[in-house]
């Protein structure tokens, strides 16, 4: 097997150009597993970490923040942890430490299992990912486009993930996650919820219960055209918030949850994590006004 | 006889233990050796069946590879009786996973890469893995593991239930289970002849084997009969080992494969260490239990009857019938009482000892039993159990020599603030979180085995040696022996010098049946008075005297057990069901304790373990293959730091006067008998639902 470490992004972009079946590596959390489980033996692996600029990121004119595919979780957590309160509490679950200080939200994404932890958080969020290549340079791809299906992902075989791009969280933002044990655990299922009180909207998402993580779309309209802003939670909309974010699972039976126990946990973290962001946007009103 | 107080019982730090945190400790796969040889393994992919060919022809080809050993190539063994160990004999496959080849390669990497290229053509036959209660072909074993007899009947069971005023009749599971000890199985083989370590004449084939082992001496006796050698022609060697839990207590097919391997390159070291992956295959299991358990009492909790009844799995290999309902035999008073023990051979792989085998599966039925009955009585589960006390071993009728379970229970209640159970299940809330207390009993037998010998010698300079082959897998074996040895030669610690894991060593039983220090340490106690009745406290230089493990007469006389008392706490999420054990105690009664810091490892290791067996442990064969498809750490969960938050063990400070010379009854599997019912106890408590079959997992806990 061929082991190819460039060391610049235009680098990389004309080696996967080259050779598209190159499976490229950064964290190797997910890759080594497969290679050592022999899942699938790649014709070259892409070594990615020399690339620095993948481990950088950098807050941009209009705002957003643009992170670098290969910055780990251990970094994500610590510098971004108040700017994507939501993504670093979802990284925060990922693996063990070890986990956390190689594998990265780039190979989660280039991974796109159901299971993966950002990805409910980077739906809630409304994350863009900046995928390039050499022959046809950037395309912007929005969270909600980017999954196709079980560990399925929209990139082109001569595309690389270079980073996404998010905005830093103008409301409360939770994750909440169902495991079988407390660390090293791969989701039951998952849920992410971001509140964006400016535009009086809100993001939920699902993960680990249906081919592809996914925004609980008819939750979100609901809230947008149901929700008080200026009230208590009323408790027939936090109710119907869980139903319809239930409705967005397709959830399977498999040796970690039943189906039916995954729909029913997707919407007790519904309810839970929109009555937390809830608290949280009037406890930080009534500060304000006190303040 | 005593030994006198001074070193025994203090908190000594493991003698090894620099040698291990500093990785200077050279486990079987560490140990230098001059041009090794790797092997990896080919394995069966059909769970029955015949061999009809193998192609190793591109194996062969690829670059380093020096051999392709299959049923073909392989050397004929001496003695294969014991099916497990007759590797590569015959095209015959019995279970999916079990040996078809090796390949030998100057690297892992190209041996495993070769591996991979034998193409193996199958004649496949039905096979069948799947235990059911009604399935066909259930039989009765002749006796069950540690030799008991499967089946007890006393009184007249049926009809004590028919006239019981309180009964309880249930079905308890617990899964297919696998040990999972942190150094995987390995071992490294090498054939000389008599030219090159002693023993034999030139000539003389002679087998050194590195290994990780419970029993350097039971593995050489073991491979010296199936490779057909005098035993002195074959050496064992195993100083450090990382973990067992029963399954590195005997030889198993990897061992023979590596001989057989290391036969195909005469005089070269072949290295072989099974991947986690290949453990779940080769390593031994605990079989799949179904357990009914029946108990019939009067209105005042006062048994009638017991009852249990156990269905497990064999491989149809060889037998191994864990003794799942023994300890249902002595565990109460009851007059009619009956247990039984039903076996169906599988394809499956060979199940084994994992620790406390029969006990650990046995007392989750039991015990969740005992649970239910004392709600149905209406009873505190501690009184309970203080109320079917049994004053004489209700199987033998034999004095205890020391029983003193209501003692652990009362002890644990106070300790544990166990008067804050609700009596009610279901009604205790902390925020979102139900909280549930429960409670079990533990037990297990004291086992002291014949055959162990220790010799004492003394340098001249002050120091002595104490040299006996046995093992200490992590369990502290290493320091306990010396500060018994130090004790009964009445010298301080650090002049004893203890030699441990080698066949060259004299004879000691396996570390397993929590036996290692009673057994081993009597030997060395023995040997040490020899040594000084011979010497007295001025031994010249070169002195040396010996002595086997004395016979212990109150055996025969007692009925002896360690005993234990598990309690639990959980909190259970009231929306999602997710279940967490902030606290676990428990309370032994093991006779003397000599080590009290290797003791508690060794308690709350089990207590870990078997919180692990509660919540997470399960191995899911699929039947349409054969195979159980988590096989490894990601999908085959077992407790991580973060769901072990406070587990606490104590003991009653005593002495059995009648285990021998140490008092002490053994401790190394106690620890997960009883942790498994005390938390779906617990839960029981938290929730009001009942669990019968592990692991609890949320979704059972959602009404
Ligand atoms: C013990 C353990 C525990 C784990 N626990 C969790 C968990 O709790 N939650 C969870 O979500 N995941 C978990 N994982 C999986 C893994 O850690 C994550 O998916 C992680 O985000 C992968 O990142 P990485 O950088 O290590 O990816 P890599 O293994 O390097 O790559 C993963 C995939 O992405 C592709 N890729 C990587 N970078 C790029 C790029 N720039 N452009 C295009 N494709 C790319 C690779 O080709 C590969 O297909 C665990 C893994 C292990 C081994």
């Amino acid at each position: 097997m061929e082991f190819l470490r460039p060391a610049t992004w235009a680098e990389a972009l004309a080696a996967k150009a080259d050779l598209p079946e190159a499976a490229p590596i950064q964290g190797g959390t997910d890759m080594m597993v497969e290679l050592n489980f022999d899942v699938h033996r790649p014709a070259a692996l892409l070594d990615l970490n020399r690339v620095a600029e993948l481990t950088r990121w950098t807050a941009e004119a209009d705002g957003r923040l643009r992170i670098g595919a290969g910055v780990p979780y251990a970094r994500l957590i610590a510098e971004l942890g108040d700017r994507l309160p939501g993504l670093a509490q979802a990284a925060r679950t990922v693996g063990s430490p070890q986990i956390r200080n190689r594998g990265t939200v780039g190979g989660n994404l280039g991974a796109a299992s159901p299971a993966g932890d950002s990805h409910p958080a980077l739906l809630a969020g409304d994350a863009v990912i900046e995928v390039e290549s050499a022959a046809r340079g950037v395309r912007m791809i929005p969270a909600d486009e980017f999954y196709l299906g079980v560990k399925r992902n929209t990139l082109l075989p001569d595309e690389l993930i270079r980073a996404f791009w998010m905005s830093p969280a103008s409301g409360p933002q939770y994750f909440s996650k169902v495991g079988t044990r407390n660390a090293m655990v791969i989701a039951v299922c998952s849920f992410a919820i971001a509140l964006h009180p400016g535009e009086r909207r809100v993001g939920a998402a699902i993960g680990s219960a249906a081919p592809t993580p996914r925004r609980a779309r008819a939750a979100e309209e609901f809230l947008a055209a149901e929700l008080d802003w200026d009230a208590p939670l009323e408790p027939a909309v936090l109710r119907r918030f869980g139903e319809l974010a239930t409705e967005a699972a397709s959830p399977i039976d498999d040796v970690r949850g039943t189906a039916g126990y995954r729909r029913h946990a997707i919407g007790v973290m519904a309810r839970r994590t929109l009555t937390w962001a809830w608290n949280d946007l009037r406890a930080g009103r009534t500060e304000r006004r006190a303040g | 006889m005593t030994v006198r107080r001074g070193a025994v019982g203090a908190p000594a730090p493991r003698v090894e233990g620099l040698a291990k945190v500093t990785g200077s400790a050279a486990y079987a796969y560490d140990r230098p050796v001059a041009d090794p040889v790797y092997a990896c393994p080919v394995q069966a992919t059909i769970a029955r069946g015949r061999v009809v060919a193998i192609d190793g022809g591109a194996a062969a080809g690829v670059e380093g590879v020096l051999a392709v050993v299959t049923h073909r190539e392989a050397a004929r063994l001496a003695d294969t009786a014991d099916a497990e160990l007759a590797v590569l004999q015959s095209d015959a496959v019995a279970f999916r996973g079990q040996f078809v080849g090796v390949v030998l390669a100057e690297t892992p990497e190209a041996a495993r890469q070769a591996a991979g290229l034998v193409r193996v053509e199958y004649d496949e036959e039905p096979h069948d893995t799947e235990l059911r209660a009604d399935r066909a072909g259930l039989y009765t074993p002749e006796q069950v593991n540690g030799g008991f007899a499967p089946d007890t009947d006393e009184g007249d069971v049926d009809a004590a239930m028919e006239a019981a005023a309180v009964t309880v009749d249930r079905i308890y599971t617990t899964p297919m289970l696998f040990n999972n000890p942190m150094e995987p199985h390995t071992s490294v083989a090498v054939w000389g002849d008599g030219g090159d370590e002693g023993g034999g004449g030139p000539g003389e084939a002679r087998l050194t084997l590195y290994d990780s082992t419970q029993g350097a001496h039971v593995v050489r006796s073991t491979l010296a009969r199936v490779f057909g050698l005098p035993p002195e022609r074959v050496r064992v060697i195993s100083p450090y080992v990382g973990g067992g839990f029963g399954s590195k207590g005997m030889p198993h097919a990897h061992n023979v494969l590596a001989g057989l391997a290391a036969m195909a390159v005469p005089g070269r070291p072949v290295k072989l260490a099974l991947t986690r992956q290949q453990m779940f295959s080769l390593a031994g299991h605990r079989t799949p239990t179904i357990q009914r358990v029946r108990l019939g009492a009067g209105a005042d909790g006062r048994l009638t009857a017991v009852a249990h009844e156990v269905v497990e799995h064999t491989s149809a290999l060889k037998e191994f019938a864990e003794q799942t309902a023994v300890g249902a035999r002595m565990m109460y008073a009851a007059p009619n009482r009956r247990t039984a023990h039903r076996l169906a051979a599988l394809d499956v792989p060979v199940p084994s000892w994992m620790r406390a085998p029969g006990e650990a599966p046995g007392f989750f039925g039991l015990e969740v039993a005992m649970d239910e009955l004392a709600q149905a009585c209406g009873l505190d589960p501690v009184e309970l159990r203080a109320r079917n006390e049994p004053e004489v071993d209700p199987e033998s009728g034999r004095p205890w020599s020391g029983r003193h379970l209501v003692r652990c229970l009362r002890e644990g209640a106070a300790r544990f603030g166990w008067e804050e159970r609700a009596a009610v299940p279901g009604t205790r809330r902390a925020g979102r979180e139900l909280v549930g207390l429960g409670v079990a009993a533990s037990t297990y037998p004291y086992y002291r085995f014949p055959g162990s010998r220790a010799v004492v010698g003394y340098d001249g300079s002050g120091r002595y040696t104490v040299r006996i082959g046995a093992a200490d897998i992590g369990t502290g074996a290493w320091t306990v022996l010396t500060q018994i040895a130090a004790d009964a030669l009445e010298c301080p610690l650090g002049a004893v010098r203890v030699e441990i894991g080698d066949s060259e060593l004299p004879p000691a039983t396996v570390a397993g049946g929590s036996s290692g220090t009673a057994s081993w340490g009597s030997a060395i106690v023995a040997a040490c008075h020899a040594f000084r009745g011979a010497y007295g406290t001025e031994p010249p230089p070169g002195a040396e005297a010996g002595a086997d493990m004395p016979r212990d007469p109150d055996a025969e006389r007692f009925a002896m057990h360690s005993f234990g008392a598990q309690f639990a706490e959980v909190r259970v999420d009231a929306d999602t069901g997710e279940i967490r054990v902030p606290r676990m105690l428990g309370v032994f009664s093991a006779g003397r304790i000599v080590n009290p810091r290797t003791a508690r490892s060794q308690f709350i290791g089990g207590m870990t373990m078997g919180l692990s067996m509660a919540l997470h442990e399960r191995g899911v064969l699929d039947h349409r293959t054969g195979h159980v498809v988590n096989h490894d750490f990601a999908e085959y969960h077992i407790a991580t730091h973060a769901d072990v938050v406070d587990v606490d063990a104590v003991w009653l400070e005593e002495e059995d006067a009648h285990a021998g010379p140490l008092g002490a009854r053994g401790i190394g599997e106690i620890g997960i008998v009883g942790a498994p019912a005390a938390i779906a106890n617990a839960v029981h408590n938290a929730t009001g639902v009942r669990v019968r079959d592990l692991p609890i997992t949320p979704d059972l806990l959602l009404r």
